[in-house]
């Protein structure tokens, strides 16, 4: 098991080295797919591994608990899925002569280190070297973001790199704070980093210290998860960056610097009291929902709107967060992973339609249902989802969180419930508007071989929706529980 | 040889400040070039508090972290930034948002703030360092001050720069170093960044011709 954790990690590395030297459009399809199966078959073993509370574990480097473990699924479903369709993607322009071979080389090159990174800051023990990781991440998304090196590109690309950068250069300063308080109880010592280590020691940490620590965190961390006032550069980068990054930037990046401040909050709270964490969560969240559906309604870019939507989303697992209890964290948890399918789903439809009309003014698009049935399709059904309707996961997680926030403090429900209704009438007004109707413009007609990918990670991604909407698996749920533990032991002490 | 703990203690004092008197210079500069021979100077004092603090704790491995201040911040990327200065032809004088006496109150009132913000977890420092930490913060702020207040892509890249400074007085003076490995891997995160924004301020100047950040405005709501 721990040698599947490793393989999962180091399969992206490795086929990141390997993208550059593939010498034609077939081998790095090859290349690829087996990239992608081997995610998916050490992914499983790692996640039954960590099922039911089980670590898995290797020397002090690596740990993967059920948390780890869930960002691992994630990380490794959306990223074999977002893979195919970015070989769809990619290979489109290729074919079209928007892209040269070397530098479509070089897009999966970078692809595969963005994963890379991710991957390696879900499992790491350390909080410093996870910090490294994350920002790993954010260096090789900068250099997506710009890949298509137009004007919007470059000025997305800017605005990303600053925001970000202060933003992770304050998490650092939170990590020094978390350090600065755990060596007092743990020592100088490599131990002082350590999740596991101060997890158990948590409730003996200096509380100043960490609380601190915890506003720099959710300041750092926050810019890259895209929480307002912080989210400036989200819908600019989601907008400009080829449509395979989008998905994953709103499906896996958001979750993982989520996942960061997560991990602090549970070594925050034994020491400080959820009084601490809950409320500048839940304020965040709500200033978030809001953010986004304001936004929403005036959208007339199409990728900017799904944009503004994982705002809207990502708000809504913080409310589940701060409002806290069993019911809010296991809502939050279920809506991070429905809400990334879903979203991944919505963005994978959005870039057919990119390429094929070629533009992302929405005023341009209708009929997409008579169009391009499949991925008309898919955009309805993930927007259905999005929006929070049944029977998909994210209408169960979002009633959870509302229950959860009304046994806390009812007035956050009642706003909480406000702002959805405001956020789900603006989706689907928007979206209902390209699906419906007749088609306008007939476009470019797309390559079989780009349409056979597209369906492909399109129906992998809605079928998993659909099921752990309708049922909970068992894996899955073997997950949820030691996780809402690690959350809840401090709420009785 | 050993030296009495105070004067230890005033010594690390000492140079931190030196540090934040580097910081209140670059504001203070109209000149980009300057800006960047301030920068390298400011690393060197940083190396040098380092290096104080690895000989008073005799925490050696924070030698290692000195030396590679000294190459990598004092000289490698100083003269990364030079080279593109050159490049881009943009030594005449800043552009600013706010003019140079009003930047400088609001830095001084950001020392305050930092000094503030750090007191009630000072008492938990090593005495040693015990200042040191608010002075960290005070730098951080300063430099995300001057990314706010300078309009220039190459100036926004110095306060990013500082920002990285401070932070790195920060984990060696209030936490007597990370681990090696961690500073290995933050070193190796404020290269690669150096040489990323690079590329892009590159790429700024061939698209727009320009190196002025409030030209790029056209994405908004």
């Amino acid at each position: 098991m721990n040698l599947a954790l490793i393989g999962l990690i180091a399969a992206p590395l490795l086929s990141a080295l390997l993208s550059l030297v593939m010498k034609s459009q077939g081998s790095m399809e090859r290349l690829q797919c087996v990239h992608a199966a081997v995610l998916l078959g050490t992914m499983s073993v790692v996640v039954t591994g960590a099922g039911g509370g089980a670590e898995l574990t290797v020397g002090n480097f690596l740990r993967t608990d059920a948390l780890g473990a869930f960002l691992d699924l994630m990380l490794a479903f959306v990223g074999a899925t977002g893979l195919l369709y970015a070989l769809g993607y990619m290979g489109e322009e290729l074919i079209r002569g928007h892209l040269s071979l070397r530098r479509y080389g070089r897009f999966f090159c970078f692809l595969n280190l963005y994963l890379f990174a991710m991957l390696l800051a879900a499992n790491l023990d350390n909080i410093a070297l996870m910090w490294i990781a994350i920002e790993g991440s954010t260096l090789s998304a900068a250099l997506l973001i710009n890949f298509e090196r137009t004007k919007t590109a470059l000025e997305a690309g800017w605005k990303y790199i600053i925001l970000s950068f202060v933003g992770i250069a304050l998490a650092l300063f939170g990590t020094v704070l978390v350090y600065y308080a755990s060596e007092h109880v743990l020592g100088v010592r490599w131990e002082a980093l350590q999740w596991s280590e101060l997890h158990r020691v948590a409730s003996d940490l200096n509380p100043t210290a960490l609380e601190l620590a915890f506003v720099f965190i959710v300041i750092g961390y926050g810019t890259k998860a895209g929480i307002a006032p912080m989210h400036t550069w989200l819908p600019d980068a989601h907008a400009e960056a080829p449509t395979p990054v989008s998905a994953m930037l709103s499906a896996l990046m958001l979750n993982l610097a989520l996942y960061a401040i997560l991990r602090l909050k549970s070594i925050v709270d034994p020491a400080v009291g959820t009084d601490f964490t809950g409320p500048i969560l839940l304020g965040l969240g709500l200033l978030s929902i809001a953010t986004a559906a304001t936004f929403m309604l005036i959208q007339r870019d199409y990728k900017r709107l799904f944009a503004y939507s994982s705002i809207e989303h990502i708000g809504i697992v913080l409310v589940g967060f701060g409002a806290g209890g069993p019911v809010g964290v296991f809502g939050g948890l279920f809506h991070m992973i429905n809400h990334s399918l879903a979203k991944s789903t919505a963005f994978y439809a959005a870039g057919r339609v990119l390429l094929r009309y070629g533009h992302k003014n929405m005023e341009g698009v209708t009929g997409l249902l008579r169009q391009m049935p499949l991925v008309g399709g898919a955009m309805l059904l993930s927007t259905l989802a999005l929006a929070g309707l049944p029977p998909f996961g994210l209408f169960v997680s979002e009633i959870l969180i509302a229950t959860g926030a009304y046994v806390e403090q009812p007035w956050v429900a009642y706003t909480f419930l406000g702002l959805l209704a405001v956020a789900f009438a603006a989706l689907v007004y928007q979206v209902f508007r390209m699906v419906l109707g007749e088609p306008k413009e007939a476009g470019i007609i797309m390559t079989p071989g780009g349409n056979r990918f597209a369906a492909v990670s399109l129906m992998a991604n809605l079928m998993a929706m659909g099921y752990i909407g309708i049922h909970m698996p068992g894996f899955l749920s073997d997950l949820f529980i030691p996780m809402t533990r690690i959350f809840n032991s401090v709420s009785h002490g | 040889m050993v030296i009495h703990p105070d004067i230890g203690s005033q010594l690390v004092n000492f140079c931190s400040a030196l540090l934040l008197l580097t910081c209140f210079a670059i504001i203070a500069q109209r000149r980009l070039s300057a800006c960047v021979d301030l920068f390298a100077l400011q690393s060197v004092f940083l190396a040098v508090t380092a290096a104080l603090v690895a000989f008073l704790t005799g925490a050696h491995h924070i030698y290692i972290a000195a030396a590679l201040t000294v190459v990598i911040k004092a000289m490698i990327l100083p003269r990364i930034l030079k080279a593109v200065i050159e490049r881009l032809n943009v030594t005449r004088e800043l552009v600013l948002n706010i003019n140079i006496p009003s930047s400088l109150l609001v830095c001084g009132a950001l020392v305050i703030l930092a000094f503030y913000i750090t007191q009630p977890i000072i008492s938990l420092g090593f005495l040693l360092t015990k200042d040191s930490l608010a002075i960290a913060l005070a730098i951080v702020l300063i430099g995300f001050f001057t990314m706010i207040a300078r309009k220039k892509a190459v100036t926004q890249v110095i306060g990013f720069l500082v920002i990285e400074n401070g932070l790195f007085l920060g984990a060696t003076a209030a936490a007597y170093g990370m681990p090696l490995i961690v500073e290995l891997g933050v070193f190796f995160d404020v290269l690669v960044a150096g040489l990323i924004i690079g590329i892009y301020t590159h790429r700024l100047q061939d698209t727009f011709d320009s190196v002025d950040t409030t030209k790029l405005t056209a994405l908004k709501e």
